[in-house]
């Protein structure tokens, strides 16, 4: 059998592994299959192994970008929805990896408790799709990132083999630890198929700071003032003038934001209130708390939607990049990108977890194909070890080869010896 | 190549005086904190990551084993070199390189003593979270290899979650890095697969760290109950009051006794259990939670919450606690640690039945554990000197472990596998784990040249892999 246009023998198999109605054909597009379960995943893999089919996991697509090359087969894990183990006095649960963020959260919150992820459209988002992209949102601050809380985690290898890493204890060294491996590999080592996760205890009062500056130096040296306080926030943001307006018109205005958000009783608030000082402008809590951070979690998929109008403008477009760097170099990153030497590239917005290094921006650059790389690749020059770079194609998940790539090429052999799975152009 | 003419290779590559081979002097270098003893072939301590480089060439030429070392407190047999190994001892790669206060990182040697590196950024306000009991001698780079912890890993993890690069020194010699200063980096998180790896897949030169900031208040209460059950129950309603305390420590009443005899840190004689409790944070937040856990505890029959009144009274209470291991050494030659991990509602049944396992092997066995992250340490006394004796405590660790499997817990949440629990991997993993874990060994180690003989199974490795030890110039030597 071979991959391009799928024999009706491959489809055959799909069907009998999953099902007829869960293995879906969209015209010209990839088979979409659904398995229900670790065995049917296997299954699925060992087929995509014996036909040599290129072969995507995906979520709910959130992170896909359709301009990626195209795979045979999309595995679509969003009937892996079962609860493994939930042990709410413990502070741990294990889900499949089809479920999405909200509904986690929403199982935990009834307890009182706290999954610490808040990515963009949560209500989408898969578990899975979280891992294999890394991705977080303004509470990477406070909690970490998921690769801090993330205790076990089982898959399906692109060879075929079912394992898995950690466990469900908090506490845990045993073998090598694999969910570093998986978190952020974009499915190209295995097919995430559920996680093990421990939870924090829910802050029952949270208020939120928000001070404002004229310019991205001057928001900074107040992140700084900030860091070396005594103050732990849950989230520390910075949104830029054109993020604002982007985001939600009613958020418009001329001035950097910084917006600290605190847990904790009113002498707590209270604290944070005198420590902050006059830097304050506005409090914010309740339902206009809830929407302004929501506003922020999902500013990576607005700018994504952005980037697919942009894109049938002639003439230019609009790329996000996620950048990770040391906290000091935050401001050289925003300088650099909102004044570029040949004037070709715009800066149109950022926002970031700054206290940690992290900054989300949108650039309007030239439509040129490979005008994007050689944005990442003199980012690349100038920050050297020092930097991580993502553009908002998952599909294409390191745009410049990482330094490590021989390292990465083995890990790859030995996961995925058939390079069945996605992003085998780097490989 | 025969071994005299590699210590002779290993001299011209780190210096005339940096090899020991004498009988007398490999002695010191044929244990770690556990129970397992081996002598290697010689030990050699480079100064560089170049010396490490060539260190490794060589090894990988000639076939040798070779097993990093920093200061030997590991209490899982990890830092033992195999019988013709070489060991690699890092106190010679001891410098702090750089500490960029501004991001909150430092740049150290693997050689670097964990205290140390706290104690040189206390000035700036800053300190490194993992604190293993040994931190006044282990080295960073140990902590690296076995992914150590320690009491405050309960509210800031472990040390993979407080190192953001590292320079790798990979089997044939060739020199790699991963990561950076940055909290992300781009490709696989091998900075993260590596640190635990146990020293089986690279050799650890250079290691970017996180640093913390001191918190501004710290209270740290001792919760003195009459039985272990109270206290252990009292550890879920912290929890369940919404409180995740910095440490949150455990004693039984017959260790706490052995320690106080030893280090006069003020626990009472009489009690059943106590719970070591630190809170930390914003002064506000900080009185506010010990209020609570105050009142939980009580609830939970606490005879008497006391509070540390200053740094000195705080010092001694955890002087007793870092201690513990040591002060045993007043009632036995030696002791057995294990280092099970059970869910934390299962920590009463869990300390019941490590009492059972003490009456049926008739072995006493002291619990001082971090109790907030259900990190069990029995401590089961015994004289070496009797071997019979050892097989017995041994059998009892494996049936307390097992037993920790079964509660849906782990073998090891801080120590490690290395050679102590290799052959219990199986109560945790399936096949098909393990040769997942074994397929990326290879993929880095294929040969076996480094740190032989650990964290896999003794079968699967001897089926798997083709090690040094079918080398037959080393058969010779005695491996």
């Amino acid at each position: 059998m071979k991959a391009a246009g799928l024999s009706l023998d491959v489809r055959r198999e799909l069907c009998v592994i999953c099902g007829e109605e869960q293995v879906r054909e969209r015209d010209g597009g990839p088979i979409v299959v659904l398995p229900a379960s670790a065995e049917e995943v296997a299954a699925v893999l060992r087929l995509a192994n014996e036909c040599r089919l290129r072969l995507s996991p995906a979520g709910s697509d959130t992170a896909i970008n359709p301009s990626g090359k195209q795979p045979d087969v999309v595995l679509n894990t969003t009937r892996l929805t079962e609860v493994e183990h939930y042990d709410h006095a413990d502070l741990t649960v294990g889900i499949g990896a089809g479920t999405t963020v909200a509904r986690l959260q929403a199982l935990v919150g009834a307890e009182h408790l706290l999954f610490a992820a808040d990515p963009a459209l949560p209500d989408r988002c898969t578990v899975g799709g979280l891992l294999a992209t890394a991705s977080h949102g303004p509470l990477r601050h406070g909690y970490g990132g998921v690769r801090d809380y993330c205790i076990g985690i089982r898959f399906v290898t692109g060879g075929a083999r079912r394992a898995k890493g950690g466990g469900r204890v908090v506490k845990n060294v045993a073998g090598y630890d694999l969910m570093k491996l998986l978190i952020g590999s974009y499915g190209t080592l295995a097919v995430i198929t559920s996680a093990s996760f421990k939870l924090f205890p829910a802050p029952r009062e949270t208020k939120t700071f928000l001070t404002e500056f004229s310019g991205a130096a001057e928001a900074l040296r107040f992140r700084d003032q900030l860091m070396r306080s005594p103050l732990s926030p849950m989230c520390l943001e910075l949104v830029s003038p054109g993020a604002r307006k982007l985001m939600r018109p009613e958020m418009a205005g001329d001035a950097w934001v910084i917006g600290v958000r605190a847990a904790g009783s009113d002498a707590v608030q209270a604290r944070y209130r005198k420590e902050l000082g006059s830097a304050v402008t506005r409090e914010l809590e309740g339902d206009k708390e809830r929407i302004m951070w929501r506003a922020i979690e999902d500013f990576p998929a607005a700018c994504g939607q952005m980037s697919k109008d942009e894109r049938r403008k002639e003439g230019a477009r609009n790329v996000c990049i996620q950048i990770s760097v040391p906290p000091s170099d935050v401001l050289r990153i925003i300088n650099l990108l909102n004044t570029p030497d040949d004037r070709k590239n715009v800066s149109v917005g950022f926002i970031g977890r700054v206290g940690v290094g992290h900054v989300l921006a949108v650039i309007q650059i030239s439509s040129e194909e490979r005008e994007p790389l050689r944005l990442v690749d003199n980012l690349r020059r100038e920050f050297k070890d020092n930097l991580s770079v993502k553009l908002d194609s998952a599909s294409k998940p390191w745009p410049i080869p990482p330094a490590n790539l021989t390292a990465m090429r083995a890990v790859k052999q030995a996961l995925d010896p058939g390079n069945v799975l996605c992003g085998r152009e780097i490989f | 190549m025969h071994f005299p003419r590699v210590v002779d290779q290993l001299r011209k590559i780190a210096g005339r005086d940096a090899v020991l081979d004498r009988p007398e002097d490999l002695m010191l270098y044929e244990y770690d904190a556990g129970v397992r003893k081996c002598t290697p072939a010689a030990v050699v301590f480079p100064q560089n990551t170049q010396h490490v480089s060539a260190i490794l060439r060589l090894a990988s030429a000639a076939g040798f084993p070779v097993v990093a070392r920093g200061a030997g407190t590991g209490l899982s047999g990890g830092a033992i070199a195999p019988k013709g190994g070489v060991v690699l001892a890092f106190a010679r790669m001891n410098r702090i390189l750089e500490v960029d206060a501004g991001n909150m990182r430092a740049v150290v040697q693997p050689g670097v003593v964990n205290q140390q590196l706290s104690d040189c950024v206390a000035h700036l306000g800053l300190y490194f979270a993992p604190d293993p009991s040994s931190q006044k001698a282990c080295t960073i780079g140990g902590n690296v290899a076995e992914n150590s912890g320690g009491p405050h890993t309960l509210a800031y993890g472990v040390t993979v979650n407080h190192v953001s690069g590292l320079t790798v020194v990979m089997p044939a010699g060739e020199v790699v890095r991963f990561g950076g200063k940055a909290a992300e980096s781009d490709g696989f998180d091998l900075t993260g697969f590596f640190v635990g790896s146990e020293g089986t897949l690279g050799v650890v030169t250079e290691i970017t760290v996180r640093l913390l900031r001191r918190p501004e208040r710290i209270a740290t209460l001792l919760a003195i109950f009459e039985t272990v059950d109270d206290g252990a129950r009292t550890v879920s309603a912290i929890t369940a009051a919404g409180i995740t305390p910095a440490a949150l420590e455990m004693l039984d009443g017959w260790t706490l006794r052995a320690v106080e005899a030893a280090c006069q840190a003020g626990y009472p004689l009489d009690a059943g259990a106590v719970l070591l409790i630190e809170l930390e944070g914003l002064t506000e937040q900080v009185e506010e939670q010990a209020e609570a856990v105050r009142k939980v505890a009580l609830e939970q029959k606490a005879r008497e919450v006391r509070r540390a009144k200053d740094e000195i009274e705080r010092g001694l209470l955890w002087k007793g606690r870092k201690n513990a291991f040591a002060a045993l050494g007043r009632l036995a030659p030696s002791y057995y640690s294990q280092d099970g991990v059970v869910p934390r509602t299962k920590i009463p049944a869990a300390l019941q039945f490590i009492g059972l396992v003490g009456k049926k092997y008739g072995l006493r066995i002291g619990n001082i554990f971090h109790a907030g992250d259900g990190n069990l340490h029995p401590l089961i006394l015994f004289d070496p000197r009797n071997p019979a004796q050892l097989e017995l405590v041994q059998a009892a660790g494996a049936e307390i472990l097992e037993w920790c499997v079964s509660a849906g817990g782990s073998i090891t949440g801080e120590h490690g596998i290395g050679l102590e629990k290799r052959d219990l991997m199986p109560l945790l993993f399936t096949d098909d784990d393990l040769d997942v874990m074994l397929s990326l060994h290879n993929a880095f180690n294929a040969a076996g040249t480094l740190n032989p003989g650990k964290l896999f199974p003794t079968a699967r490795m001897c089926r798997e892999t083709t090690g040094p030890s079918a080398n037959p110039v080393l058969s010779s030597e005695g491996m």
